[in-house]
């Protein structure tokens, strides 16, 4: 996957962009920007369904890793921990998003952030979509970093900060809420 | 379907989840960044309105030292308070507590520690409660009494309270030799007299209408309590910010009770009522009155 490449980066690279970065050079933000930036998109995009919210999330995630990436102690990957900023600002914004529109529009019942209602698609698709967003935030994380965007478990864990096994156990969780959900399409799945 | 199966189907479907497009908006996105760090960064994200976290923190140590200051004005405020009603220097302080049988209170013969009128230099007197074992309190005969009136003050015949001067320096150590006494002598005063008007008002409450005579005694009853409810809003007690609005509107209805003549409608009874019911006064009085505490009635 791409994010393990990224990974290969050497340390020494890394290591020189940070310290670029820290000391103020703006080409050197630039090229961590660059670096990085269509991997933080691509995973607030899954994670929010909407471009305006993927584009609040990258740059939100950006800004704060300018901020913070003096205190960056190396302990995982720039990648990781880059993505674990996104993650979490994602999940947040997520969530705080969520409770302002149920407050804005509490009668609109089953809009759900995250989601983008696609009446032209096939009923599976739409069904997919739906069982997703109905995964609570933890396990969807996983699904989505999984099982759509590669992400290995061992990347998982540094990114969402949780133990390897514990990011395995909510991927059978997240898999067996839908399989569940999708048995339609497939009973034989659900035994 | 096998296992194996079912998550190649699972991945291949979920494919479409939320798809990202194809271009990244990396020009877009960067110039908003550089946008948001020269206003400074945000910390509300998705959507909402964003926050200058420069402001919040800028504002974070105006908040500690917000709360630092405010709790120095609190403790000092206290202290204050707190030196300024035990302080013999004020024109309400105790000028004496002495037994009732002084004679010095017209409505001291009960068990009730009993206030009187100040004496020409401004000082209150606070008599203490002594036990006669006169039995339940009745309107007509005694207002001011108790029937088993517990009290630490009770018992001795002795002064137990303080003498101060309200007009003099603040008095020595020698001259208030007790300020808990006082402070107790006056808490046990208001509890009292509390319960006392809450047991007027109960009684004022459940008399018939038609009972003139017993409007008569309720009005005797209230005048005496009126003047120590006077007394009390002109004592320290009156300085808790609850206890104050309690006496006043305490004082409130006991003028209307005492107003009422013989000849009173029903009307100005049920404006009474209207009062009792509007301020909520039963319900503070029985707030004010600590549980377990000797009700006066």
């Amino acid at each position: 996957m791409e994010l393990v490449a990224y990974e290969s980066r050497s340390s020494v690279n890394d290591t020189q962009l940070i310290t670029r970065v820290v000391a103020g050079d703006a080409a050197a933000e630039r090229e961590l920007y660059e670096t990085y930036v269509d991997r933080i998109y691509r995973l607030a995009f899954r994670l929010a369904g909407e471009d305006e919210l993927a584009r609040d999330f990258t740059q939100a995630t950006f800004i704060r890793a300018f901020e913070k990436i003096g205190s960056f102690r190396g302990d995982s990957s720039l990648s990781t921990w880059l993505h674990s900023i996104g993650v979490s600002v994602a999940l947040n914004g997520l969530r705080k998003t969520k409770r302002q529109r149920s407050r804005e529009a509490p009668m609109e019942e089953g809009l759900t952030v995250g989601s983008t209602r696609r009446e032209a698609e096939p009923d599976l698709k739409e069904r997919m979509a739906r069982a997703i967003d109905s995964l609570a935030d933890k396990y969807r994380a996983v699904f989505v970093m999984h099982d759509v965007e590669g992400y290995t478990h061992e990347e998982i864990s540094g990114t969402l900060n949780i133990p390897v096994g514990t990011s395995k156990s909510h991927l059978f969780q997240a898999r067996s809420k839908l399989r569940v959900a999708l048995a339609d399409f497939a009973p034989e799945w659900v035994s | 379907m096998t296992e194996d199966k079912f998550e190649e189907f699972l991945k291949r479907a979920a494919q479409s989840y939320n798809a990202p497009p194809a271009r990244t908006p990396r020009e877009d996105m960067w110039s908003a960044i550089q946008a948001e760090r020269a206003a400074g960064p945000r910390v509300v994200y998705g959507g909402g309105s964003p926050v200058r976290e420069s402001s919040v923190r800028r504002f974070t140590p105006k908040i500690w030292l917000g709360a630092a200051a405010a709790a120095v004005l609190l403790l000092a405020t206290g202290v204050g308070v707190g030196r300024w009603s035990a302080s013999p220097s004020t024109s309400r302080s105790v000028a004496a507590v002495n037994p009732p049988t002084s004679g010095s209170a017209p409505a001291s013969s009960g068990a009730t520690p009993t206030i009187v009128a100040p004496d020409a230099r401004g000082n209150v007197a606070v008599a203490p409660p002594v036990d006669r074992g006169t039995g339940a309190t009745s309107p007509g005969t005694s207002p001011a009494s108790g029937p088993n009136q517990r009290s630490g003050l009770r018992n001795g015949g002795g002064p137990q309270s303080v003498a101060t001067n309200g007009t003099g320096p603040r008095a020595s150590n020698t001259d208030l030799p007790n300020n808990s006494n006082s402070a107790s002598a006056y808490q046990l005063t208001a509890v009292r007299h509390l319960s006392e008007a809450e047991a007027l008002l109960t009684s004022f409450r459940t008399r018939s209408d038609t009972d003139q005579q017993m409007d008569a005694q309720l009005g005797k009853w209230a005048r005496e309590l009126l003047s120590n409810t006077r007394l009390l809003l002109d004592s320290p007690i009156a300085n808790d910010p609850q206890r104050r609005p309690l006496l006043e509107d305490l004082e409130l209805v006991l003028v209307q009770i005492v107003q009422l003549s013989p000849g009173s409608t029903p009307q100005d009874r049920e404006m009474i009522e209207k009062t009792l019911q509007h301020d909520h006064v039963m319900t503070r009085l029985r707030t004010a009155i600590p549980a377990g505490s000797q009700r006066g009635s």
